[in-house]
């Protein structure tokens, strides 16, 4: 008899939600984080431990860059609505 | 009633049979749906969702809101590719905005082909938004990791 064994996996998702508004920084910087460091509960301690540092280390990277484009986005929103004659708009979207 | 984490029986199936593609370019379209049990579903009906999907069905899927329609939203396909003996594909994450949902789990399906099932998913417990993001994260695209994956 001649077979071949395999097997078809499917893995788990994250779901990532927020009220009354879009998801936090905090929240855009962890989904960022899960995509570039996964570490396997089945690694070895010190590996583990060295992948669990940086994930740290980069964390606040990530949230920094976060801010910032969330910043640099409203900027050129106030902007564009300045521009245009809704400068009402404009400030309330400057204070968020 | 439940929703289990499983790869349909069918769509394994399907695989030998050449019946879906994943392929990036000129592949099937594929789209994921939201369900809940018990409280949140349409209609009050709960979702029955595991390895003996088939397709996609309405009974105990979440109402429509926000950018969430009925039927669930289009998914980005990663081009399948194989690394070592694992061979594997995956897709973009998917969110909902604006979007007042309470959900449990979702079924991934082929919409190009008579939604046929792909894999239901357990998201291990309710997750809600209310006038907010409903953000669904798939896994890095590796062989460890990737949504589905063939070892």
């Amino acid at each position: 008899m001649i077979s071949v064994e395999t097997g078809v996996q499917v893995t788990q998702v994250n779901v990532m939600t927020s009220d009354n508004g879009g998801l936090s920084s905090e929240q855009i910087t962890e989904l960022a984080l899960d995509k570039i460091v996964r570490v396997s509960q089945d690694a070895p301690p010190a590996i583990r431990d060295q992948a669990e540092a940086f994930k740290e280390e980069i964390r606040s990277v990530i949230y920094h860059y976060v801010e910032l484009t969330r910043k640099e986005e409203r900027g050129t929103i106030c902007q564009m609505l300045s521009t245009t004659g809704h400068q009402d708009t404009a400030d309330l979207v400057r204070r968020l | 009633m439940a929703i289990t984490q499983a790869m349909c029986t069918s769509f394994k199936k399907e695989l030998l049979e050449g019946v879906h593609n994943f392929k990036n370019s000129g592949g099937d379209t594929f789209k994921l749906a939201l369900y809940a049990i018990g409280s949140g579903g349409k209609s009050s009906t709960t979702a029955t969702l595991g390895a003996t999907t088939t397709a996609f069905t309405t009974t105990g899927e979440v109402a429509s809101s926000g950018t969430y329609a009925t039927g669930g939203g289009s998914l980005t396909r990663v081009d399948p590719t194989s690394s070592g003996t694992t061979a594997f594909t995956d897709f973009a994450d998917l969110s909902f905005t604006t979007a007042t949902i309470t959900a449990r789990g979702a079924l991934i399906y082929n919409s190009t082909d008579s939604n046929k099932a792909v894999a239901a998913l357990d998201f291990g417990g309710n997750k809600s938004s209310t006038a907010g993001t409903f953000t669904i994260q798939f896994p890095t695209a590796n062989a460890s990791n990737a949504i589905i994956r063939i070892a």
